[in-house]
């Protein structure tokens, strides 16, 4: 999602701390204390059961122990007089683990896979699909008239034919007479001795058993093909456990656990591959694959040009804004305030594709009105420009925002003693009113940069990356990291996940450093450690 | 007037006319009667609510809009209610592992959620099979996964602003016999009255510009947002759609500009404290 | 990994309540009692089945619910599927197939020769994968060209052809455009292969050849070839260093809006269109998409929009009776064609349609067309080409850029 607000923490002086007075440690046995936690007891002990009853419902052990201990951990926390911490603490942990902490470990784990398009699942789930997709209709076979029959709770074909007037009665141990039983016109068995002809609704609620059973018949096997029609067909394919291979119309295709795919002794492979270990190959992929890091150096020098580019230019333009207006002489101030931080209330995901239209060479907007001919998305450089001035169309109006808040600010008598001391305009700018405006943009500059280097909407919804050069698809003039790895797992060429989960890990190693770094700068971290 | 003064308001108005441009465009576009792109001119040809009608009556605008105000709504609310409880924590105990969960926070959050959508999908297929209210396909399971991934940024927003309230206020109260409870709701909270709002405007902007999660999770046509179903519609029709998409896009602005009046007193002291939109 | 998911699962609603969220207001019920048959379709079409799919369940006791994937249907479906979380049915364009069938989530369709005897040729080849049937097809979208009758009285024969009649009309202001000629995608970032096609195809240029089976063949990459650089050659003629004709700002979308709009004779397009053009109140003809002067058929791809039984799905003998039965009969195939004017893909259905003078149209032009190759490879084609329409339109030089997109085919098609 969007990472939309990175705190910039706020710098306030360190001061000594006086000790914390020991937190009680006693049972309060005020009748309202203990009202309130038998009510919390009541609350978590109900939350808890309607949590475990699905799970009771379905068996599922696992997942009731995990409830229950998250459970009785609540309780632990919020019943004890102590763990004061802990019960402020206990909701933020429990949805930093599931909603990041797990994802990203998840992520770490797909990274040392090969999953991606053709090794979805596992092998078992290759094997059910090769087996399934090779059952071939025999060119010959009758057109059965389905009637789904249940007999002893197991289910039952019951079959009819064009042009034959008798019912046969199919299960697995193949197909024989039904005397005695009644077909309506439709060819639809109405009732058969010995079996319960089932509805169609019922019939599809036993949907899975159905499409399993198989009628074997000399030559092959009757199968269902819906819930009123069966045919006669023969599997191609059947997978061998002795060989660890799948036969199929009398080829070998042995299993490469390496590659996860059933391959033949002269390397054609079955389409049906799955998941496997690779280590760390998509890891080292970056190191390995020239093109690949080459590519990502590339778009990594981009992105950070791109992120410092819009962090300045919007700075430059909020600020020089706010110092237009601000002179006590000037009027419409309101006006202009007004009417300037209108695009920060507009929905950006919206505004950046009429951004997009607008930037069309031969519709668009922006040419149109400067009586232009410029192919804005279509060349690398106009089309960095054109993201960087869309994002600072976004940023400056809070920018400005700011730093008209951070002039206000500035003590008067500071410029005052200035002027007497002799300094000139542009000596008290630089000497006063910068470093002072400076100080209040510093942590929404750098929330600014770390939130545009991830920018994704910001250039996903305008120029999708591109423009791309003709030699190298995969990677556009506009691309961030981010955007790349996302068309890496979800572009056109192919989802690669294993390779999108690696490169996420990068982006994610990147980014992580970057708000170290830039949170240290801000004293975040003395903040720390007070 | 001097020319200074003509060369400020020069400079304004040339800044003014940059930020209005497209939204004006956007206007003329909700007003063209023949609601298309190409018809549409930056100044208005026209005034219809042509648009306004084929966006009510074609499609589930509305449903989308109330969608977007309660997952946005949500989970500004609860985010900032959960991340001022952990901020409190952070800022005033001293305990084992505080500055591993500072740290761990910050570190933490910089991951892109959508990054990993296919792990986060197979979280909520599992979920949907136990809790089909939390699940795929369910507004609230969506805003659970959104505190999830803004809860981390707000704890320190919020850290940051607590640190600044003197200690010695609170102090005072447990001094005198208050609980930790009391000490936050009458005095912390009272206080940083203007992180909790700029949080939460923040949280709704993001929230309700929010599509790639959305778009995966939210595919039933009562559960989509503004942003999924807007996208929607001009996905497949660009030209002949822009009119009702430029509608929406005004409609859409309406409750952030509202939170934004609503929460303005506060915002310019917390502003600083902020952040950026996208 | 189920099991250790379900672990934190059992997590996530205790916190769900801890941070006050209840779900005691008005949750949206997603599990309904009995048997749902699923189906996900795109917007448009999800309206045209709803009807069909409640008749379904009505006669067989059950419910059925439509749902409109509006984005990524492709990808969603695989996404969801593998969850467990797909549709039992799923609507799609045929090209999807090589891909799902290695994802293992479609089943084949078993029905007799005879059956899809019933079917016009086109579509029983794009829906047969490895010798197999993989969908139901109910209609066939190819390109054509639109002209407005009223500037254009004749069809042309050649695109230079057209190229002279629309350079007349622009030159007497009666058109500001020679032809609404799709180059980019709608996002305007990138060429489109799938309109490119007829011209890169009459120019003598091809993507894949065909294999003993008559299927694509990826070991033989038509791009790069000394033919797809003549044939680039050509349309390079057209672009905006040459004539002009053919322009990237040029989408499907302003493409029609100025058709509709009488700023172009032509445009060239598929049947999708035709409701717009005949809302507009446009004296229209459609002729097949011409080809250059003295040189082969303009070949478009023919799109068949399919019904998939998804091999995950939780009621899939109740998706193979509504696919393979409800929908593949003529009625429905009527009423689907009445819902939305696309070429039936049964011949019957398509008979009768074809007293619609349009319709017929649409048949004659798609006589040339050729389904779109539905292996798994064509993903490596579509980013490249595509590249290589707006390098080529844009006055790069061609000989290089040709070369350029076959090299990362191939690369890609390697690895």
């Amino acid at each position: 999602m969007t990472q939309d607000t990175v705190a910039g923490a706020r710098s306030a002086a360190p001061r000594p701390s006086p000790p914390s007075p020991p937190p009680r440690r006693e049972w309060s046995a005020h009748p309202g204390a203990i009202a309130g936690r038998v009510v919390t007891a009541g609350a978590l002990a109900g939350i808890g059961l309607w949590t475990a009853a699905p799970l009771w419902a379905d068996r599922h052990w696992a997942g009731l122990a995990c409830v229950v201990a998250v459970t009785a951990a609540a309780l632990a926390v919020y019943l004890s007089p102590k763990r004061l911490p802990g019960k402020y603490l206990f909701p933020t942990t429990l949805l930093i683990v599931l909603f990041q902490l797990f994802p990203i470990g998840y992520t770490l784990s797909l990274a040392a896979t090969n999953v991606g398009d053709g090794h979805l699942g596992t092998k078992a789930e290759a094997v059910t699909a090769i087996e399934t997709s090779s059952v071939r209709r025999d060119p010959d076979s009758p057109e059965f008239r389905l009637t789904v029959g249940e007999r002893d709770g197991a289910l039952v074909f019951l079959l009819t034919e064009p042009g034959r007037r008798d019912v046969r009665l199919g299960d697995a141990d193949g197909l024989r007479p039904l005397p005695g039983a009644r077909t309506n016109t439709g060819g639809r068995v109405v009732e058969a001795p010995g079996v319960r002809v089932l509805t169609a609704a019922e019939a599809a609620t036993r949907g899975r058993e159905l499409t399993r059973i198989v009628v074997p018949v000399p030559g092959g096997g009757i199968r269902s093909q819906g819930l009123t029609r069966a045919y006669q067909g023969t599997a191609g394919s059947r997978y061998d456990a002795s060989c660890d291979c799948v036969v199929s119309d009398g080829r070998r295709y042995h299993a490469d656990e390496g590659e996860g795919r059933f391959v033949a002794a002269d390397g054609t492979a079955l389409d049906q591959g799955w998941k496997v270990g690779v280590g760390l190959a998509n890891l080292t992929a970056v190191f390995t694959d020239s093109r690949l890091g080459a590519d990502v150096v590339g778009v990594f020098a981009w992105n950070l040009g791109y992120a410092v580019a819009v962090v300045v230019v919007s700075a430059a333009l909020g600020i020089a804004l706010a110092l237009a207006l601000h002179h006590p002489f000037m009027r419409g101030v309101r006006i202009y305030r007004t009417l300037v931080v209108l695009p920060y209330a507009m929905p950006a995901f919206a505004m950046l594709l009429v951004w997009r239209d607008m930037f069309n060479t031969d519709f668009g907007l922006v040419n149109r009105l400067l009586g232009l001919d410029v192919d804005w998305l279509g060349t690398g450089l106009t089309a960095r420009l054109s993201v960087i001035l869309v994002q600072t169309w976004l940023g400056f109006p809070y920018m400005f925002l700011v730093a008209t808040g951070a002039l206000q600010s500035i003590p008067g008598s500071y410029l005052e003693a200035a002027k007497v001391d002799g300094a000139g305009a542009w000596q008290r700018f630089r000497a006063i009113t910068l470093p002072l405006l400076m100080l209040a943009l510093a942590p929404l500059l750098v929330s600014s940069f770390a939130f545009n280097f991830n920018n994704f909407n910001g250039i996903f919804l305008i120029t999708s990356g591109g423009p791309f050069p003709a030699d190298d698809p995969t990677v556009g003039a506009t691309d961030l990291l981010i955007t790349y790895t996302y068309r890496m797992a979800f572009g056109q060429q192919g989802a690669d996940y294993g390779l999108a989960a690696a490169m996420s890990v990068y982006v994610y190693l990147i980014v992580a450093l970057l708000s170290i770094v830039s949170f240290r700068r801000t004293n975040a971290f003395r903040e720390v450690d007070r | 007037m001097s020319r200074e003064m003509l060369a400020r308001h020069g400079f304004a108005v040339l800044v003014t006319v940059f930020a209005l441009v497209p939204i004006v465009f956007v206007l003329s576009a909700a007003l063209n009667p023949l609601g298309t792109l190409d018809s549409t001119t930056v100044l208005p040809n026209g005034a219809g609510l042509d648009n306004l009608r084929d966006l009510s009556t074609g499609t589930s605008f509305w449903t989308w809009y109330r969608n977007s105000i309660v997952v946005a709504g949500m989970t500004a609310l609860l985010s900032v209610a959960v991340s001022a409880l952990a901020a409190y924590a952070f800022s005033r105990f001293r305990f084992h592992g505080r500055r591993v969960g500072l740290v761990g926070l910050l570190v933490i959050q910089a991951f892109p959620q959508f990054l990993a959508i296919v792990p986060l999908y197979v979280i909520f297929s599992v979920i949907s099979d136990t809790w089909p209210a939390f699940g795929l396909n369910s507004v609230w399971g969506v805003v659970l996964l959104y505190i999830g991934g803004q809860v981390g940024v707000n704890t320190w927003l919020m850290k940051g602003f607590f640190d600044s309230i003197p200690r010695e206020l609170d102090e005072a109260m447990l001094v005198d016999g208050c609980t930790h409870r009391q000490a936050f709701t009458r005095v912390i909270l009272p206080l940083s009255a203007p992180i909790l709002a700029i949080s939460a405007l923040l949280v709704f902007i993001a929230t309700i510009n929010e599509f790639l999660v959305a778009s995966v999770f939210l595919t039933g046509d009562g559960q989509r947002t503004l942003a999924v179903g807007l996208y929607g519609l001009i996905a497949g029709e660009r030209n002949s759609s822009f009119g009702m998409f430029a509608v929406g896009t005004l409609l859409t602005a309406i409750p952030t500009v509202l939170l934004f009046q609503f929460l303005q007193r506060y915002i310019v002291h917390g502003l600083t404290a902020g952040s950026v939109k996208g | 990994m189920r099991r250790t998911l379900s672990l934190l699962a059992g997590t996530v609603l205790a916190s769900a309540v801890l941070t006050g969220c209840g779900g005691d207001a008005d949750t949206p019920s997603t599990a309904a009692p009995g048997t749902t048959l699923v189906i996900w379709a795109d917007q448009r079409r999800a309206d045209a089945l709803k009807p069909f799919a409640a008749a379904f369940a009505a006669d067989n006791g059950v419910k059925a619910e439509v749902v409109a994937v509006t984005q990524n249907q492709q990808q969603t479906f695989v996404t969801a599927s593998q969850a467990g979380k797909g549709p039992d049915v799923m609507v799609g364009a045929h090209d999807w197939i090589g891909n799902l069938v290695q994802n293992g989530l479609i089943d084949p369709i078993q029905v007799s020769d005879s059956e899809m005897d019933g079917y016009v040729d086109v579509a029983r080849k794009a829906v047969t994968y490895q010798g197999k049937v993989y969908a139901v097809p109910y209609a066939v979208e190819s390109l054509v060209l639109y002209r407005n009758t009223e500037l254009a009285p004749d069809a042309p024969e050649t695109v230079e052809d057209l190229v002279a009649q629309g350079e007349r009309l622009r030159r007497t202001g009666k058109a500001s455009q020679v032809i609404g000629y799709p180059i980019s995608q709608q996002d305007g970032q990138s060429g489109d292969t799938y309109h490119m096609y007829p011209l890169f195809t009459s120019g003598g240029g091809y993507l894949f050849g065909t294999d003993a089976q008559g299927d694509p063949d990826p070991s033989d990459l038509g791009v790069g070839t000394p033919a797809s650089i003549k044939a680039f050659e050509r349309i390079a003629a057209l672009g905006e260093k040459g004539s002009g004709v053919l322009r990237r700002s040029s989408t499907s979308d302003n493409a029609s809006a100025a058709f509709t709009s009488g700023k172009t004779p032509f445009m060239v397009a598929g049947p999708w269109r035709l409701p717009d053009v005949r809302t507009a109140g446009t004296k229209y003809a459609i002729s097949p998409v011409p080809g250059f002067a003295g040189a082969g058929p303009a070949r478009s791809f023919v799109g068949v929009q399919s019904f998939f039984v998804a091999s995950k799905g939780a009621n899939k003998a109740l998706a193979q009776e509504f696919v393979s039965t409800t929908l593949g009969s003529p009625e429905v195939a009527d009423a689907l064609y009445e819902a939305e004017p696309r070429l039936p893909a049964l011949k019957e259905s398509l008979e009768k349609a074809a007293a619609d003078p349009d319709v017929k149209a649409f048949q004659d032009a798609a006589a040339t067309a050729e389904p779109l190759p539905s292996i798994p490879q064509m993903v490596a084609i579509w980013g490249p080409f595509n590249t290589l329409i707006h390098a080529v339109i844009k006055g790069e030089p061609v000989a290089a850029a040709v070369t350029a997109a076959g090299a990362a085919i191939k690369e890609q098609l390697g690895s």
